[in-house]
């Protein structure tokens, strides 16, 4: 009896404070977002206001990751971090939130979203993990008032309620991929397409660039997209059979990555088919180390820290009360050995 | 070397004073206990009177608060079992457990392997167990698995393994509780032997013949404390037992003579796995003992009829009315009810409450709504504790808080909130205290004379002698006789005459 | 050895030893709420809290269903592959086929449990492993999610679907309103009813459970379906949190569940758990990643923190619960 009474008590504790807490904040809240709106607009036409955005006096810059793990984007959110504490050790902007882990999930972008607001940040750089499913966390802090930058891809509404975007075209990868395999197999033939996971955003138009040059030609015949989930060796174990079934008229495996292509290019080669061009988009450093080494022909390198480079330059101008622009595009770079050195750290 | 430390020594094992609380429960206090070399050392009392406690702390798994323990002369200290062992003193617990997927010889050579580098040598190890089970005319090979061994085979081997540890104590919680009586000689003889050896051997039982057959002296506790030591020469059973409870037990079996009314339940020809053909009847009031060796098939009867094993011949019939049982729910449904002798595995979830787990069989004939109505299940449960004594601080309390004599009324009380018809007892008293037994043994008789028709089955033959109207001998999953109280009375019938049948005899 | 008369926080040891052992959870959920208060003021807004109460709305469905599936000695890892399973199918409903929302959850929800009743009917009728069991219907039912979506992102524009998650009844947004009923009707269900008592019994001791006439594959089954419907509508409020459906989302939130199941001092023995206790979790995974991104500690620590907290959590919990004997 004495254990339920003080269960009880301990949710009732909880409720209470969360009540609490509700009431009182909630005015303060409510007045703070209608502030925050007519600030907006104010800022939106003259951001001559030192660009304070919700007019707290303060400068807080949020950053929501698409995760923290993969390769491409450790080096954007590294470049990311010594930025962001470059501005506010020189007093630029007053505080950021630190790298937040989206995870690459739009349920969790949304949540870190909730974090932006409560913490009233004026600027949020997100890097969406779905086109479509994390625009509830775009929309939600563009409700809140709050200048959100898109980087890397866009969704769906950032044209509409974001500040800006900031990030590459990957139809365009997806046709420079294409264009690489054209070029190295002038003879054409059969090649495969190792796919991200399926429903990402990146996944379907760099799917669509591929499809838009090699669907009229042709010398080339697709024997089958293969989800691999952005998974280097699931790439490899579709490079391996693919030899097998389709033995030298196999001449190229696109991915939607460079991850999965390094990997499935070590398998053809491993296996002695150092003829199969694989190719894929990203630019990381394993395979960017292959090209210098003479093992991968090609990588399509996506320059995410000047993505995010683009956006936190776009921050500083609205701080100096300068126009910015609605979008920036970053350009891809096709990487060979002519060019690799600069990009390899 | 140690034979010559023990002539010198009167005493292996000397315990000074031991004492011991839990939280508020002072569970030992100034506890004595003097072991010598080369005798069987009995422990009696009735459960919580603070023997497993003692053991736990002479083996290591507690440390007792105060006190001295001297082991072959010297003062004694271990942090638990494997320190023990390799001091020299070993415990046989009563419910055993060994790794089922072990073969004998890994078992015996646990956490002390024969190795050639980082490889076991199993070859080497083999031969060793091989050689030491020949030893012990062990009828198995050392390679067979833990699983195909019996329940006393599995013990043999734990015997075995104190032995061959050179272990100069053993100690042996209950057992032959799951011992029939052929087993329970071989094991016998095994202790004789081990005694000859020199080793001392502290028996820790609530049978009495046992205790009077093959121990040199006995220490009583009661409630914690130490009551005495006797020699078991010259002392008398109805002394130990007034030692142990403190007062005089007059007779060990209330059986009471009660009205026999008419068949409530009756099976022809059933069969299944492990018995054939059985056929018989059992009266209103009437208690109905069922004896033979273990494996016999008189569990697997009883468990074929409460529906927990497929039967695949013979029909059953209640109240004169022919019944189908597929599984238990049906045969609580017609008012049959069964008491699981392996109360661990079958009787209690032992962390749930005392309360969930007497009102669990009963909930779909007594909760009709929505909602449990705990009001109503708490008065049952309460009535029906006070009516079977049960001695626990509060039905909310877990299943495991209470001894074994208590756990059991808990299974007895889960079934009687049934009020069954007919009540299976498979082993009622199994593993619990010689209080608790005769509380039982007269509750029995309350069933009996309120109408209830019980079966009981049990490996102890004054039990079942003692307490049963009528007695079904069973042998090879048959029924070989059957045996009427007036008989035993009478003298025509007694403890050789069912043994006889049991082994197959007329 | 001897130690009786200590006193911790002028509480016989002996007692406060008991009391951490049964609200140990709490005890440490509320330390939590201070220090991250102290951390970082912002936490303690009341918009924060109705965030986090907000967010971890949907973990909760999952925890509680897995809570009943590890409460009878299995687990629920196909909970994950549920909501995709359910998004895919709202979208396809909603947006390409032009059903009402109404029909369309009933129907997403339905299948859902039907998914959960295969898992319990394997796992009981054929006593399969759950974790087998339930790990290969995830992918099955994964493969559908993508087959039902066509492998796209099917974006739901209805206004009124994505109310489901933003609309408030005074200051209360819905999902918080459905994670009370959700836990009001669990604590019924779990503490007050037969069915209850059954999961109880059969996690505990299966064989004394069937000895004692509970139907196995009956309580298993409804475990399963339970667990399925719970992430039926859980997998409802994802999808209209981010107004898309996809068959990729939803990965790896078995964990979480299993986190909060486990420092709500639910056993993976089997037969032990508690409602408020499992609330309890849910609510201190949630503050772990709110508090954390709040303070502003790095992701790449948060991860480590999480893992160490629930060790921890649960290791004072055996602690404090070691039983004597």
């Amino acid at each position: 009896m004495k254990r339920r009474i003080l269960s009880v008590l301990l949710c009732a504790a909880m409720v209470v404070s969360m009540a609490v807490g509700c009431s009182s904040g909630d005015d303060g809240g409510s007045e703070e977002k209608k502030e925050d709106a007519s600030t907006q607009e104010e800022g939106s036409d003259d951001s001559a206001k030192a660009g304070d955005v919700n007019g707290d006096g303060k400068i807080v810059v949020g950053y929501i990751s698409k995760n923290i793990v993969d390769p491409f984007h450790a080096p954007i959110n590294d470049y990311a971090k010594e930025t962001l504490d470059g501005l506010v050790s020189d007093g630029t902007i007053d505080d950021w939130t630190g790298v937040l882990d989206g995870e690459t999930d739009a349920n969790k972008q949304s949540d870190r979203a909730d974090e932006c607001i409560a913490k009233n940040c004026d600027y949020v750089i997100m890097l969406p993990a779905e086109a479509t499913a994390s625009d509830a966390a775009v929309t939600k802090m563009a409700d809140a008032g709050i200048q959100v930058i898109v980087v890397n891809s866009a969704t769906d509404s950032t044209a509409d309620v974001a500040m800006a975007y900031c990030g590459p075209n990957d139809v365009e990868a997806g046709e420079m991929l294409a264009q690489w395999v054209i070029d190295s197999v002038p003879d054409g033939g059969k090649y495969a397409h190792c796919q991200g996971v399926i429903g990402n955003s990146a996944q379907i138009q760099r799917g669509e660039g591929i499809e838009n040059l090699m669907k009229d030609n042709d010398k080339f015949e697709s024997v089958g997209d293969y989800p691999c989930e952005w998974q280097a060796d699931k790439a490899a174990n579709v490079a391996t059979d693919m030899m097998n079934k389709y033995g030298d008229e196999l001449v190229a495996i696109i991915c939607d990555n460079d991850d999965m292509s390094s990997a499935a290019q070590k398998a053809c080669n491993d296996a002695g088919r150092k003829d199969i061009v694989c190719v894929g988009v990203d630019g990381n450093q394993n395979p960017l180390q292959m090209v210098k080494d003479g093992d991968l022909g090609a990588t399509v390198l996506q320059d995410g820290p000047g993505q995010v480079g683009a956006a936190i330059d776009l921050i500083k101008k609205a701080l100096n009360g300068e126009s910015t622009e609605k979008e920036v595009m970053v350009p891809f770079v096709l990487v060979t050995k002519d060019n690799v050195d600069e990009y390899l750290k | 070397m140690a034979e010559e430390m023990k002539k010198k020594e009167e005493y292996v094992l000397e315990c000074h004073g031991i004492s011991k609380a839990f939280g508020g429960t002072q569970a030992l206090k100034d506890v004595e206990l003097l072991v010598r070399a080369g005798e069987v050392h009995a422990l009696l009392g009735e459960n919580g009177a603070g023997k497993s406690t003692l053991m736990k702390c002479i083996i290591g798994l507690h440390q007792q608060d105060e006190g001295t323990i001297q082991f072959e002369g010297k003062p004694y200290s271990v942090k638990g079992p494997v320190e023990a062992l390799n001091a020299g003193i070993s415990m046989i617990h009563q419910e055993l457990n060994p790794e089922p997927h072990l073969s004998i010889a890994e078992t015996i050579f646990l956490k002390r392997e024969d190795t050639r580098g980082i490889f076991l040598n199993k070859k080497a190890q083999n031969e060793r167990a091989e050689e030491i089970l020949r030893k012990f005319d062990f009828p198995h090979s050392a390679k067979t698995l833990m699983k195909e061994l019996t329940l006393a085979q599995m013990q043999m081997v734990e015997i075995i393994k104190a032995v061959s540890c050179n272990a100069r104590l053993i100690i042996m919680d209950e057992p032959t509780s799951s011992l029939d009586s052929e087993e329970t000689e071989h094991l016998f003889r095994t202790i004789r032997d081990l005694k000859s050896k020199g080793v001392a051997i502290i028996y820790i039982s609530h049978r009495m013949e046992e205790i009077f057959e093959i121990c040199d002296h006995v220490s009583v506790f009661r409630d914690g404390t130490y009551v005495g030591e006797r020699s078991m020469e010259g002392v008398t059973r109805d002394e130990l037992i007034s030692m142990m409870v403190g007062r005089k037990v007059e007779n060990v079996f209330p059986k009471t003579d009660c009205e026999i009314g008419d068949v409530v339940f009756k099976v022809e020809g059933l069969s299944g796995k492990g018995f054939e053909d059985i056929s018989f009847e059992v009266r209103k009031g009437e208690i109905l003992g069922i004896s033979g060796l273990v494996g016999s098939g008189r569990s697997e009867t009883m468990r074929g009829i409460f529906g927990m094993d497929p039967i695949t011949a013979g029909q059953m019939y209640l109240e004169g009315k022919e019944i189908k049982i597929k599984k238990p729910s049906q045969a609580i449904k017609q008012g049959i009810c069964m008491v699981n002798e392996d109360r661990k595995n079958f009787g209690l979830a032992l962390h749930r409450s005392i309360r969930e787990n007497m009102a669990l069989p009963t909930l779909p004939l007594k909760q009709k709504a929505p909602l449990l109505n705990k009001k109503q299940e708490e008065k049952d449960c309460l009535d029906m504790g006070k009516m079977l004594t049960l001695k626990a601080a509060s039905i909310e309390h877990e299943a495991f808080s209470l001894s074994g004599g208590n756990q059991q009324k808990v299974v007895l009380a889960k079934w009687l909130l049934a009020n069954p018809k007919v009540l299976i007892l498979d082993e009622p008293t199994r593993g619990v205290d010689v209080g608790a037994k005769s509380e039982i043994h007269s509750l029995m008789c309350e069933f009996a004379a309120k109408g209830m028709a019980v079966i009981m089955i049990s490996s102890e033959l004054p039990e079942v002698m003692g307490m049963s109207d009528r007695i079904l001998i069973y042998h090879e999953g048959k029924i070989n006789g059957e045996v009427k109280r007036e008989e035993i009375l009478s003298g025509d019938e007694n403890q050789e005459s069912i043994l006889r049948r049991a082994f197959g005899g007329k | 050895m001897a130690k009786k008369e200590e006193k911790v926080l002028g509480m016989d040891r002996e007692k406060f030893r008991m009391f951490m052992g049964k609200y140990g959870i709490g005890v440490i959920l509320l330390i939590m709420m201070v220090f991250i208060s102290i951390m970082e003021p912002a936490f303690r807004s009341g918009s924060n809290m109705v965030n986090v109460a907000t967010q971890v709305s949907i973990n909760a469905m999952i925890a509680y269903g897995m809570c009943l599936a590890i409460t009878t000695e299995g687990i629920d890892l196909s909970v994950g592959a549920q909501l995709a399973l359910v998004s895919c199918i709202l979208g396809q409903l909603i947006s390409n086929k032009g059903w009402g929302i109404i029909p369309a959850i009933v129907v997403a929800i339905l299948v859902s449990t039907a998914w959960g009743t295969i898992n319990g009917f394997l796992i009981s009728k054929f006593n399969m492993f759950p974790f087998v069991v339930t790990l290969s219907t995830q992918l099955i039912i994964r493969g559908l999610a993508q087959v039902v979506s066509g492998g796209q992102a099917i974006p739901i524009t209805d206004t009124t679907f994505k109310q489901i998650y933003s609309a408030k009844l005074g200051p209360i947004p819905f999902p918080i309103l459905v994670l009370i009923l959700a836990t009001v009707l669990m604590y019924l269900v779990l503490h007050w009813t037969k069915f209850g008592r059954y999961v109880f019994a059969v996690g505990d001791n299966m064989q004394a459970a069937i000895a004692s006439g509970v139907s196995i594959i009956k309580t298993k089954t409804a475990t399963y379906a339970i667990s399925g419907f719970l992430a039926g509508i859980a997998g409802v409020i994802f999808t209209a949190k981010t107004a898309s459906a996809q068959s990729n989302i939803g990965v790896g939130y078995e964990t979480d569940a299993v986190a909060a199941c486990v420092l709500g001092g639910t056993s993976f023995a089997g037969g032990v758990t508690t409602v408020p206790g499992v609330l309890m979790g849910i609510f201190i995974i949630g503050f772990i990643y709110n508090g954390m991104n709040l303070i502003g500690i790095d992701s790449y620590y948060q991860s480590m923190t999480k893992g160490a907290v629930i060790i921890g959590a649960v290791l004072l919990d055996m602690v404090m619960n070691k039983k004597n004997g």
